[in-house]
């Protein structure tokens, strides 16, 4: 077929409508195995089955009753929330230094501050968890949270940095003129306009500990486990709808960390994430 | 010209001081870029330093008789040099892939979605709320042998029997894009949405059909932003083994499963850290990559 007549195929065919209804397909692609997952988690059968028969809690009954999860999920909450925290007091600061840094190097900078995000996580796990052994912190509750609070640092470095790129130095400057103390103007100024960038960085960083596998496992024990890493267990070794009502568990609090967000900053501080 | 220039230029010191208001506000000390810079030294670059020297194993290279070299290993062993051609393949595959599903959505997404364009741009993040595992599950319960899909195909009557789907390099293909997918769209919707829609209605006006048009002005301007996508899927792909420990059912070895082996089982640290630094290597140079693609990408657009 010559270029012509195939771009005219193409013309014909090609239409928005068809565009639209690839689109449709694409969500359907993307939503399928979402919708089937929640959909099992209901089921009142002991097997996997889509579409689910009959309609019952068993399953989260057994997941809240099953101790490896409930424990693995509030050492995942906990870790979610504590490295998000580490990541902002170690973060923020930084973010907002280098935006209105005359160093030459701060773009330089601002991409090593950046660089774990380009680092395969089960190399940056591996890699950690000799070196914390070694520093004599081995598998504990601290490796793990400094473990996250490496990946959540970039998150909220690129967010912060990005809201405060915006903000002109104006209003802090009016204030300072004004005489408020550097501390006041940090506080009254300064932060209330960037909190937006804070709480989506925050968000993100914490979605990202709740998913956390290659780091996590790295760093797995009875005391230490995360939700992912008992999920990824019980896998390997059983096929039933336990981990469908551990998986929806997890949605469900992942868009309640949603909506939080959302009602104190609104979602369009989310954009500059993406 | 810009020799001489630098040549003469004057010393920040000895520039007449600035009056009227100051140039920058600084609300934090620049100190405190070193509290973060400290931290990802000693918990980031220390540990990947630490870890090269434990691939090369000195105590071993003492030892003449005993000398295991892990990267002769790596790439001279076939099934080893198999494992790490089949996650190169396996990366550019995905990665492909990810572009021609992707890159619809994205022009859909800039030049159709209009007053839709929000609801688009929630739909493809919102997937990020579940987990990766919620996600494979997905598929194992639909590829599962009593599975949707069988069932499907039985009650059309195309198989007599339920196919044995999970295996192989087709699940674990369609489980990646799933999961990937919606990064490289965004990457790509970023670079077409700074294209002057001009551009394309002149070209158009001078009689181009709308597929040359495509072809000969959207496709070129948008290079840049299928570049950093694909950098970005590429490095995903390239660290990531549970979707292809699930889905693959034990037929795929790549050398991140290959590592969580070797950690799970073997135990074999050393060589696992080689496999590892070949991961290294391969993400510094997506990253200088990306950096030239940004510095590119930073001048074109000023």
């Amino acid at each position: 077929m010559s270029w012509e007549r195939f771009a005219y195929f193409l013309d014909k065919t090609g239409s928005r409508w068809g565009l639209i209804a690839y689109v449709v397909l694409f969500f359907i692609y993307i939503f399928a195995p979402i919708v089937i997952v929640v959909g099992v988690s209901f089921t009142a059968t002991s097997y996997v089955t889509f579409p689910p028969e009959g309609f019952s809690l068993q399953w989260f009954d057994r997941f809240f009753s099953y101790d490896a999860f409930t424990n693995s999920l509030i050492v995942s909450i906990e870790i979610a929330i504590l490295s998000a925290i580490c990541g902002c007091l170690i973060g923020v600061p930084a973010a907002l230094a280098l935006v209105r840094s005359r160093i030459k190097a701060a773009n330089m900078i601002t991409t090593f501050l950046l660089s774990p995000l380009s680092m395969p996580l089960i190399v940056t796990g591996f890699a950690l968890l000799f070196f914390l052994s070694w520093m004599g912190l081995g598998v504990s509750f601290v490796s793990l949270l400094i473990a996250h609070t490496v990946v959540s640092l970039p998150y909220i470095v690129r967010t912060v940095a990005g809201v405060y790129r915006g903000v002109s130095p104006e209003y802090e400057e009016s204030a300072a003129a004004l005489g408020a103390t550097r501390w006041s103007v940090f506080v009254h100024v300064t932060l209330p306009m960037i909190k937006p960038g804070i709480f989506a960085g925050a968000l993100f960083a914490m979605l990202i500990s709740i998913d956390n596998l290659p780091i996590s496992y790295f760093f797995s024990s009875t005391s230490t486990n995360t939700l992912p890493v008992v999920m990824l267990a019980y896998l390997e070794n059983q096929f039933d709808p336990a981990i469908a009502a551990a998986s929806t568990v997890q949605l469900i609090l992942a868009v309640i960390g949603l909506l939080l967000v959302e009602r104190i900053t609104g979602l369009d501080a989310m954009t500059p994430a993406g | 010209m810009t020799a001489a220039d630098g040549g003469m230029a004057i010393p920040p010191s000895a520039r007449p001081p600035r009056f009227g208001r100051a140039r920058f506000y600084r609300s934090v000390s620049p100190w405190w870029i070193a509290l973060a810079v400290i931290f990802l030294l000693v918990f980031f670059v220390l540990p990947l330093i630490d870890n090269i020297q434990r691939s090369i194993d000195l105590s071993t290279l003492l030892l003449p008789g005993t000398q295991q070299n892990y990267y002769a290993k790596l790439f001279l062993d076939p099934y080893y040099l198999r494992v790490t051609m089949v996650t190169v393949v396996l990366s550019v595959g995905v990665t492909a892939i990810c572009v021609l599903v992707g890159y619809p959505v994205a022009l859909f997404l800039v030049r159709h979605a209009g007053r839709w364009s929000g609801v688009v741009i929630f739909l493809l993040i919102a997937p990020l709320l579940t987990s990766i595992i919620m996600r494979t599950f997905g598929w194992q319960v639909l590829f599962a042998r009593r599975g949707l899909f069988n069932q499907m195909l039985l009650g059309l009557d195309w198989i007599d029997k339920p196919l044995n789907l999970l295996g192989g390099p087709t699940p674990v293909v369609i489980g990646l894009v799933h999961v990937l997918v919606p990064f490289m769209v965004l990457s790509i919707a970023s670079v077409l949405r700074s294209i002057d829609p001009q551009l394309e209605e002149s070209a158009r006006i001078l009689g181009a059909s709308k597929t040359k048009t495509f072809f000969k002005v959207t496709l070129p301007l948008s290079l840049d932003g299928i570049g950093t996508g694909s950098i970005l899927v590429f490095l995903l792909v390239n660290g990531s083994f549970v979707t292809i420990l699930l889905l693959g059912a034990g037929s795929m070895q790549t050398l991140p499963l290959l590592i969580y082996q070797q950690f799970n089982t073997t135990r074999d640290f050393g060589f696992a850290a080689a496999m590892s630094n070949v991961l290294l290597l391969v993400a510094l140079v997506c990253l200088y990559l990306q950096l030239r693609l940004i510095r590119r990408r930073g001048t074109v657009g000023a």
